[in-house]
């Protein structure tokens, strides 16, 4: 019964359907399940199915929007029923999209892979200066600073931001993404990391997190 | 270029650096003036061009057309780190706002009294006189925030439909002011957009959402009589050039397109799909300008003519987008002097 609605959660959350993903995260409730499990198990896995059709270009953006909507609408009702001491603490990661550049999409789409995968996301928007990145990281004692641009214009930054998040936390690892940026250029700016699009996202900041 | 795209002899391939934003900051001009200012955009472009030599004469364009032509507001790139005008407010926020959205009057809808200020002052030098159309998932992605369109497109496709038929018939009206002004002979149209990039959907999104309307635009300027054709797929959407190819064979391959595909998509692919009839302008991976040293801008371009000049239909060294406007000057001047020493007829 519980491996059903768990599959049920993976299923709903793969197909982008929203009514299905209510549906299960009330049945796992009304069971008495763990609801980190039912999260976990159910609807992280379900994301990280859409993550790696994504990947193999078997699934694309409209459709991982829907997947969002229906995990979001699970999540909704499963939170509440999480238990304090149930979770390990989980890490940090202060995302943005550097200064100049309003282009997200890219970013939400790697926070909503990360947070499936279990990260604690701070999601600081676009068009974000070095400053605030660095606030951020000093308030929330993050464990990773992940930046993000579409434009050439804008991805000139991230040395900046590197830079000084290091400053103020040097234990803290950078990694970044986005459609101008490639491995060389990442290893220039000095970041720890780099990730072509979302789908390697999460594989990228658990490598990281795991060399730390 | 102009030589190539009438059939004239040329000495050597031409240079089109796709230089909007570099432009304005090598004359030293803002980006948002750039944008803002007709006579700002002309006269860097030409200024630029005859610094460094290359071949490409003024245009208006940016991808974010849409929103503010259909009622929302942009902002222009005056703060540092901005390259090109930027949504504020989009038109289309609920699916009511769909129904009340209004077909502009293209004379006076957003940038396009800009862009046509542009195209007279090119006229007046018997430069083709550019406007854009096409690119209905990015235009539409404008009108209705990029995500919402995304997610519509599986939740309520009836209204992303609905836009793009609404943006078909704005487009319509624009290339008939084109054309009514100044002759279509004299017109050249600039097509492109970034959304229809399999990064984002799917080929067969493409196939469903804007296929039938890129095919109807295109047949429609062509039987206006305009001759020239920029097309600019932007990003990788290797997986949509067989789409590509049907709006060609559909247009019955008339005109005198020029491709110019994002670095993902190889030129022996697009030489492949359209070399028997269409020049290839192509497609050195851009962000290297800004990054990359004079000497391996030089190998980028020397490898991009060797490859694009085996195109039996013509071959034009560019970018495979936008050249970055924080481009050094010198990496432009690369892109010519590879011209000059791999891309010679004589």
């Amino acid at each position: 019964m519980n491996e059903e609605i768990l599959n049920g959660l993976a299923d709903a959350v793969i197909a982008g359907d929203v009514e299905k993903a209510e549906k299960c995260a009330k049945d796992s409730i009304s069971a008495d399940m763990d609801a980190y499990t039912s999260i976990m198990e159910g609807c992280a896995k379900g994301m990280n199915v859409v993550s790696k059709k994504y990947e193999c270009g078997e699934t694309y953006v409209p459709e991982i929007l829907c997947s969002a909507e229906a995990m979001n609408a699970a999540m909704d009702i499963l939170k509440p029923h999480l238990k304090a001491d149930a979770t390990a603490v989980p890490k940090k990661i202060v995302l943005g999209v550097t200064k100049g550049d309003v282009h997200e999409i890219g970013k939400n789409l790697v926070k909503l892979m990360l947070e499936a995968a279990g990260f604690k996301v701070i999601d600081l928007g676009k068009d974000v200066p070095t400053e605030k990145f660095v606030a951020a990281v000093k308030e929330e004692n993050a464990d990773i600073c992940a930046l993000s641009a579409l434009m050439t214009t804008s991805m000139i930054f991230m040395p900046d931001v590197i830079r000084e998040v290091k400053r103020v936390k040097p234990s803290i690892v950078t990694m970044v993404g986005g459609g101008p940026l490639s491995a060389a250029t990442a290893e220039t700016y000095g970041a720890d990391g780099y990730a072509k699009d979302a789908s390697v996202a999460v594989k990228v900041a658990k490598d990281l997190v795991r060399s730390v | 270029m102009f030589g190539l795209m009438t059939g004239q002899k040329i000495d050597r391939i031409p240079v089109s650096p796709f230089a909007m934003g570099y432009a304005a900051k090598v004359c030293g001009f803002s980006i948002g003036d750039f944008y803002a200012n007709a006579k700002v955009n002309f006269r860097s472009q030409l200024m630029a061009a005859d610094m460094h030599g290359y071949d490409s004469s003024p245009m208006y364009g940016y991808a974010s057309i849409g929103a503010w032509e259909f009622g929302g507001k942009i902002g222009f790139p005056y703060e540092v780190g901005h390259g090109a005008p930027y949504v504020i407010e989009h038109p289309v926020e609920t699916p009511e706002d769909v129904d009340r959205l209004e077909i502009p009057d293209p004379t006076r809808a957003g940038s396009n009294p800009i862009s046509m200020e542009v195209a007279k002052q090119c006229n007046a030098l018997g430069l083709p006189a550019v406007f854009q159309v096409g690119g209905f998932i990015t235009f539409a992605g404008n009108i209705m925030e990029p995500a919402r369109m995304l997610l519509w497109m599986i939740r309520k496709p009836e209204l992303v439909h609905k836009v793009i038929s609404k943006v078909l018939a704005f487009q319509k009206l624009t290339a008939d002011w084109y054309i009514d002004t100044f002759g279509p002979e004299k017109c050249m149209v600039f097509s492109g957009g970034a959304t229809e990039s399999n990064k984002l959907i799917s080929a067969k999104q493409f196939e469903t959402f804007t296929l039938p309307n890129e095919i109807a635009i295109n047949k429609y300027v062509l039987d206006k009589g305009i001759h020239s054709v920029l097309m600019h797929p932007c990003a990788d959407q290797n997986a949509n050039i067989p789409h590509y190819r049907k709006i060609r064979e559909e247009c019955g391959w008339r005109g005198r397109y020029v491709w110019n595909f994002g670095p993902e998509t190889p030129l022996e692919k697009q030489i492949e799909m359209f070399g028997a009839h269409d020049i290839i302008g192509g497609n050195v991976d851009p962000p290297s300008f800004q990054t990359k040293s004079f000497d391996e801008v030089i190998m980028l371009c020397k490898d991009n003519i060797e490859r694009g000049m085996k195109n039996p239909s013509g071959y034009i060294l560019m970018p495979g987008c936008e050249l970055p406007p924080l481009t050094p000057p010198i990496n432009v001047h690369a892109m010519m002097t590879a011209a000059r020493k791999f891309g010679s007829f004589e």
